[in-house]
């Protein structure tokens, strides 16, 4: 437990000293905002006291109009203070959120696939964004009001106890008594809290399961019985409502009931020190307002102790996201030749499951040579993806060596080998954003004129010329409005943009009609010109243009050689293919 | 409807209850005013003896009375509300449901599940709030009354003076709060902008790690970010004008009273007392603003809720919403409701099927103007009929029309020669059962899922197992048919999912079965015993099936092969294979 604790102060340390730091000066400004505020809501109840002294005493009526200004005065000060507070630490807040969930959105990007597969994008999301914002109170208001009402309630205390020792000395005591309590009686009320919200969560499960089902429900005449479960669910709900809107009155309660003795004891005590000619009845009033005065920091100091509790759950989080590191490193950075690029797999191993799991690749051998295309076949599950992605180091092979252009790519850096790599996929990743955009990933160093030539190239500019706002025209995400095929080519397009030494395809014609990935061929084939290709590939009229064929089964190669050499043997599983067609092969 | 119709509507489904909390809620927001009084009482004791009733300690056993009795109003008060308002929330969205449930199957929400998952939640919540708020702002309302019939009665000029004033800046600030609506869109735009680039990032991780953008993407985000930070901050600093305004406006009262009692204490007619008095009213007259402006947010929010409710209900009118249904929550209500079901016999029983006849049948999407156009079709009791056709045929939206579960827009359907009127509600068990293209689990056991509130008896339940190939599947489910299903559950694959739904439909005793695509998930092997299962399980009853599988097809005794929504030709495998060219292609592969 202790140990635990020192482990938070020190994550607390860490995140303040690297985001908070590099704004102290507002952060000075800030504090010293605070410190007017605070000592403005103190001066004003003294003003008061001494215009009811002076009133009662008769005085003249003079200094009476000028206390009463000058207590109006304070009171517009303080609103102009407090908002300016609020403002400065509501951007110093932002800012420092901004920073950090830039970092870790770059520090997630830069993570490999297996760490971008074994979490859903839900999950990271809720890391970079929920976590983040809950900080966010951390970092503005927890300064401000949590030491800001801390510093006012040291600050009625002391002058409490400049007044009389009994009235100081019993305020002290209330305040300490009336925080336990409140924190006693919300171990309460916010376990019965958590259980409402989950039915709350499960009720609407329920619902978006019958919304969607509609079709099943309606047919096989089930209406009755979703019906009956919805009441059986709202029967169930409603006891754990009710106790939970208690609980949250319970809360209430006891801040009205700890107020009310607050309210006594100062009454008992200026009632008594009155009495016994110790204090003035402005004295009685400046008591009685100080105690009200308490009520404030004492409700605000509880619901800032809850959001520290969460940012505690969220730091930790964020660390240990930022402590992840990428199993995949930069190597010393070996360049790799201009030109086409070769490929090697030298006896790779490789499992998704570590160095337990079965292999996805055996032992596996392959050799391309620069300029040429590798047609890679295979039934679902061979492998053949993998080897695509083990190319572009999403993941590294347990075993053996991969070689691009004859450096082993673990000698390069990531981002140069990815620059020289290419890979279209049949997921086609289209983000919400401009058609540029998509095609260029805000790389402004590419010209429009280098965009329209290639959408020539793809024979595309019939739909370019169809957009509203040509380029700029904005895409909706998950490409709406495109259709697969269009999507298709603008993936390609992406590759054409780029200058990649090596082209990987898998099953990237997929979604194409015929007629299309007929008016393509042209345009691929001029992209692979001097380049190296691999088509991975389930269809056998892909693998046309292909000079070498590979088969792959169970992650080693079945089948190797010339194109034209296997399609002449009538003995190869490739020249069967060719006549019996490759599903009924690989089926 | 209008929204205070809606209200009003609202309110009348439990009149009393409402009532009640009503009542309670006043006398809570009258309370404070005896705290109030007690305060006066405590500095008019110091001041002037002779004026004291009661010494200190009464005083204080009179404050921590009032304050008792606050509490346990408080409780009461709690109570009530859950109760009004939980029955209130509830049958909207009951009305909602069952309304949905009763709409053609395939269409019976105009958006989204997600979206229509908010109106059920949020819009809801938003009428129920209004409508809680109604009865504090009444509270209050009684509460400023009484406050300032006492005030007046210590000092009417003064009440005039420093409570004008304040009514008025803190009005003003309140109506300036609708102003707020544009900058909270702007920075709730700007938000969703982030939130929205962050999905994208994470969503796209490989598309960007493959073109080497990761740190062009972040830049991007963090601009994005740093928009959403200048429009939020405009944001925060109106709401934190207005706010300060409200939580000032005590402030600045006590100002003016100090201004304007000057004299008048020092000439002894206003106590300190009194002042404590007016003081502490104060507080709860802003606030009783703010909670009326509170309510006439919510009830304008209520008027969009209302919208989108109704539009929830495609067409039909808003009276729906507030219709008057018990939602069995007294025990006495769920044994009426028992006993009702109980006294209703087993539905009659679907007339024996002899033949079907469907003429001119037509549905077009409204969105995209495809659909199905003109079909005709005669279904014999005990045929197989296989419908088949290239994916965008109509082969799903044919079958959905026939059930009801889309709106048909022109034909006719005759059942032994009787014209049907209501698809929808007609096409049911024990008529007709069906499994969907892409059926869905609910989060429950297996077994519920089969039977959806259908009674065990016999072995029905084995015999649907059995015929939907299922049985080696329950067996190897560590709780069987009890196992639970769904996203907290097991997750069964796709041709578990698409099993269950056949035996879900097969444990339906029916005339006809009509099952769309039922193969499309499954391997050969499974495909071919379900489809032998079926023959031999389904007796006298009709089948319509939706497929290209050449196992199917070699069961049919009728082929029907669709074409761009119509019917391009019918007949049996051989008869299509001379004649048909389309039917060619499927039955014998498009060829690699």
């Amino acid at each position: 437990m202790q140990n635990k604790q020192k482990v938070t102060m020190g994550q607390y340390y860490d995140l303040l000293r690297r985001y908070l730091l590099p704004q102290r000066k507002t952060l000075i400004g800030l504090a010293l905002l605070l410190f007017a505020s605070i000592g403005l809501q103190l001066v004003n109840p003294q003003i008061i006291r001494f215009f009811i002294d002076t009133a009662q005493s008769q005085g003249e009526l003079k200094p009476l109009f000028y206390a009463a200004g000058i207590f109006i005065g304070f009171s517009i000060v303080h609103q102009v203070v407090s908002v300016l507070a609020t403002y400065i630490s509501e951007n110093v807040a932002w800012k420092t959120t901004n920073t950090l969930r830039g970092d870790l959105a770059e520090h997630c990007l830069s993570l490999d696939m297996s760490f971008h597969k074994s979490q859903t994008s839900g999950a990271i999301i809720e890391r970079v964004d929920g976590d983040v914002n809950a900080l966010s109170n951390f970092f503005s208001s927890m300064i401000i009001h949590l030491v800001g009402n801390m510093l006012l309630m040291a600050g009625i205390i002391v002058l409490l106890f400049r007044e009389n020792w009994l009235i100081g000395a019993g305020m002290t005591l209330f305040v300490v008594f009336a925080v336990y309590m409140i924190q006693w009686i919300r171990k309460f009320a916010v376990p019965i809290w958590t259980q409402w919200r989950q039915v709350n969560a499960e009720f609407y499960g329920f619902i978006g399961e019958q919304l969607e089902g509609t079709e099943d429900i309606r047919a096989n005449g089930a209406e009755g019985f979703v019906m009956n479960r919805f009441y059986a669910m709202l029967s169930r709900m409603l006891p754990i409502r009710l106790k939970a809107f208690l609980g949250f009155a319970m809360m209430w309660n006891t801040s009205i009931i700890i107020f009310a003795i607050g309210n006594a004891l100062a009454f008992a005590v200026s009632a008594y020190l009155w009495k016994t000619q110790a204090i003035s009845i402005g004295t009685v009033y400046l008591i009685f307002y100080y105690t009200e005065l308490l009520a404030k920091p004492i409700e605000k100091i509880r619901t800032q102790m809850e959001d520290l509790q969460k940012a505690d759950a969220s730091i930790t989080r964020i660390r240990e996201l930022f402590a992840t590191q990428s199993l995949v490193t930069d190597g010393p950075g070996t360049a790799l030749p201009d030109g086409p690029l070769g490929v090697e797999f030298r006896d790779v191993t490789f499992s998704y499951e570590g160095d337990t799991g079965a292999p996805t690749l055996d032992k596996l051998q392959v050799m391309l040579k620069p300029g040429e295309v590798l047609g890679l076949l295979g039934r679902t599950g061979s492998g053949k993806s993998t080897l695509a992605r083990l190319l572009l180091r999403f993941y590294d092979p347990q075993e053996g060596v991969v070689a691009v252009g004859g450096v082993d790519i673990r000698q390069c850096k990531i981002n140069t080998l990815r620059k020289r790599v290419a890979l279209v996929t049949q997921t086609i990743e289209i983000m919400e954003g401009t058609v540029r955009d998509n095609l260029t990933f805000y790389n402004d160093s590419i010209t429009d004129d280098q965009i329209l030539d290639v959408l020539g190239d793809l024979g595309l500019l019939d739909w370019y010329g169809s957009l509203p706002e040509g380029l700029d025209t904005k895409l909706a995400s998950g490409g709406g409005g495109l259709s697969a095929g269009e999507a298709q080519l603008l993936a390609f397009a992406r590759v054409f943009l780029t200058n990649p030494g090596l082209v990987i395809m898998d099953e990237a014609s997929s979604r194409l009609d015929p007629l299309t990935e007929q008016r393509i061929e042209i345009a691929i084939g001029k992209l692979l010109t001097k380049r190296s290709c691999i088509i991975i590939a389930h269809r056998l009229t892909t693998v046309q243009r292909a000079d070498h064929i590979l088969i792959l089964e169970n992650g080693s190669v079945i089948e190797s050689g010339r194109r034209a050499e296997l399609a002449a043997n009538p003995e190869s599983r490739f020249s069967r293919m060719l006549a019996t067609g490759l599903e009924e092969v690989l089926a | 409807m209008s929204t205070f119709t809606f209200l009003w509507r609202l309110i009348m489904y439990r009149p009393y209850r409402y009532s009640f909390n009503a009542l309670a809620w006043t006398l809570i927001y009258l309370a404070p005013i005896v705290p109030g009084l007690i305060t006066k009482q405590f500095f008019d004791s110091l001041t002037n003896e002779s004026a004291a009733a009661y010494g200190t300690w009464g005083i204080i056993a009179m404050l921590m009375g009032a304050a008792v009795a606050r509490v346990m109003l408080i409780i009461v008060g709690f109570i009530t509300d859950v109760q009004f308002r939980f029955r209130m929330g509830m049958l909207l969205r009951r009305n909602v449901l069952e309304h949905v449930l009763k709409q053609p199957g395939a269409r019976a929400i105009p958006c989204s599940p997600g979206e229509a998952i908010s109106h059920f939640r949020d819009d809801v919540d938003q009428s129920e709030e209004a409508v809680s708020w109604s009865v504090d702002s009444f509270g209050m309302t009684c509460f400023a009354a009484v406050s300032c019939f006492i005030l007046i009665r210590i000092d009417a000029q003064m009440t005039l003076f420093v409570f004008l004033p304040l009514v008025l800046v803190v009005t003003t600030a309140q109506l300036a709060t609708t102003r707020l609506q544009k900058y909270r869109a702007a920075s709730r735009e700007a938000t969703s902008k982030v939130t929205g680039a962050i999905s994208e990032m994470f969503g796209n991780v490989q598309a960007i790690q493959v073109a080497g953008a990761e740190h062009r993407v972040a830049q991007r985000f963090r601009r994005l970010g740093d928009d959403r930070r200048k429009t939020m901050l405009k944001d925060r600093l109106m709401t934190e004008v207005l706010d300060s305004v409200f939580s000032n406006s005590v402030n600045l009262g006590t100002g003016l009273i100090l201004l304007l009692a000057a004299q008048k204490m020092r000439a002894g007619t206003f106590t300190v007392g009194d002042f404590a008095v007016f003081v502490y009213y104060l507080t709860f007259v802003t606030q009783f603003i703010t909670n009326f402006g509170k309510f006439l947010t919510f009830f304008k929010q209520m008027t969009v809720a209302l919208k989108r409710l109704t539009a929830l209900l495609q067409g039909a009118s808003a009276n729906v919403l507030t219709a008057f249904n018990p939602l069995y929550l007294s025990k006495g209500e769920r044994n009426a409701k028992r006993e009702k079901t109980e006294g209703k016999s087993q539905d009659p029983g679907g007339d024996r099927l002899n033949r079907i006849e469907i003429s001119g049948l037509s549905y077009l999407y409204p969105d995209t103007g495809r659909g199905i156009v003109d079909i005709d079709l005669t279904l014999e009791r005990g045929s197989f009929t296989v419908l088949t056709g290239t994916i965008g045929s109509g082969k799903t939206t044919f079958v959905r029309a026939l059930l009801g579960l889309l709106p048909a827009a022109e034909g006719t359907v005759r059942w032994n020669g009787r014209v049907v009127e209501d698809l929808g509600s007609f096409f049911i068990p024990p008529r007709s059962a069906y499994t969907a293209q892409m059926p869905r689990l609910y989060s429950d056991t297996l077994r519920n899922n089969i039977l959806l509130g259908l009674a065990e008896h016999d072995d029905n339940l084995p015999r649907a197992i059995h015929a939907a190939v299922m049985e080696y599947d329950v067996e190897h489910l560590q709780l069987g048919l009890d196992t639970m299903i769904g996203p907290r559950g097991v997750k069964l694959s796709g041709g578990q999912a698409q099993r269950t739904a056949a035996a879900r439909m097969l444990v339906r005793d029916a005339e006809l079965y009509v099952f769309d695509d039922l193969s499309s998930a499954l391997d050969v092997e499974t495909e071919q015993k379900l489809w032998d299962r079926l023959f031999a399980a389904r007796g006298e009853a009709t089948c319509l099936v939706v497929s290209h599988r050449k196992a199917a097809l070699a069961h049919a005794d009728h082929i029907v092969v669709m074409k761009d929504g119509r019917v391009e030709a019918e007949g049996t495998a051989q008869q299509l294979i001379q004649s048909n060219d389309s039917f060619r292609k499927l039955w014998f592969g498009e060829g690699s």
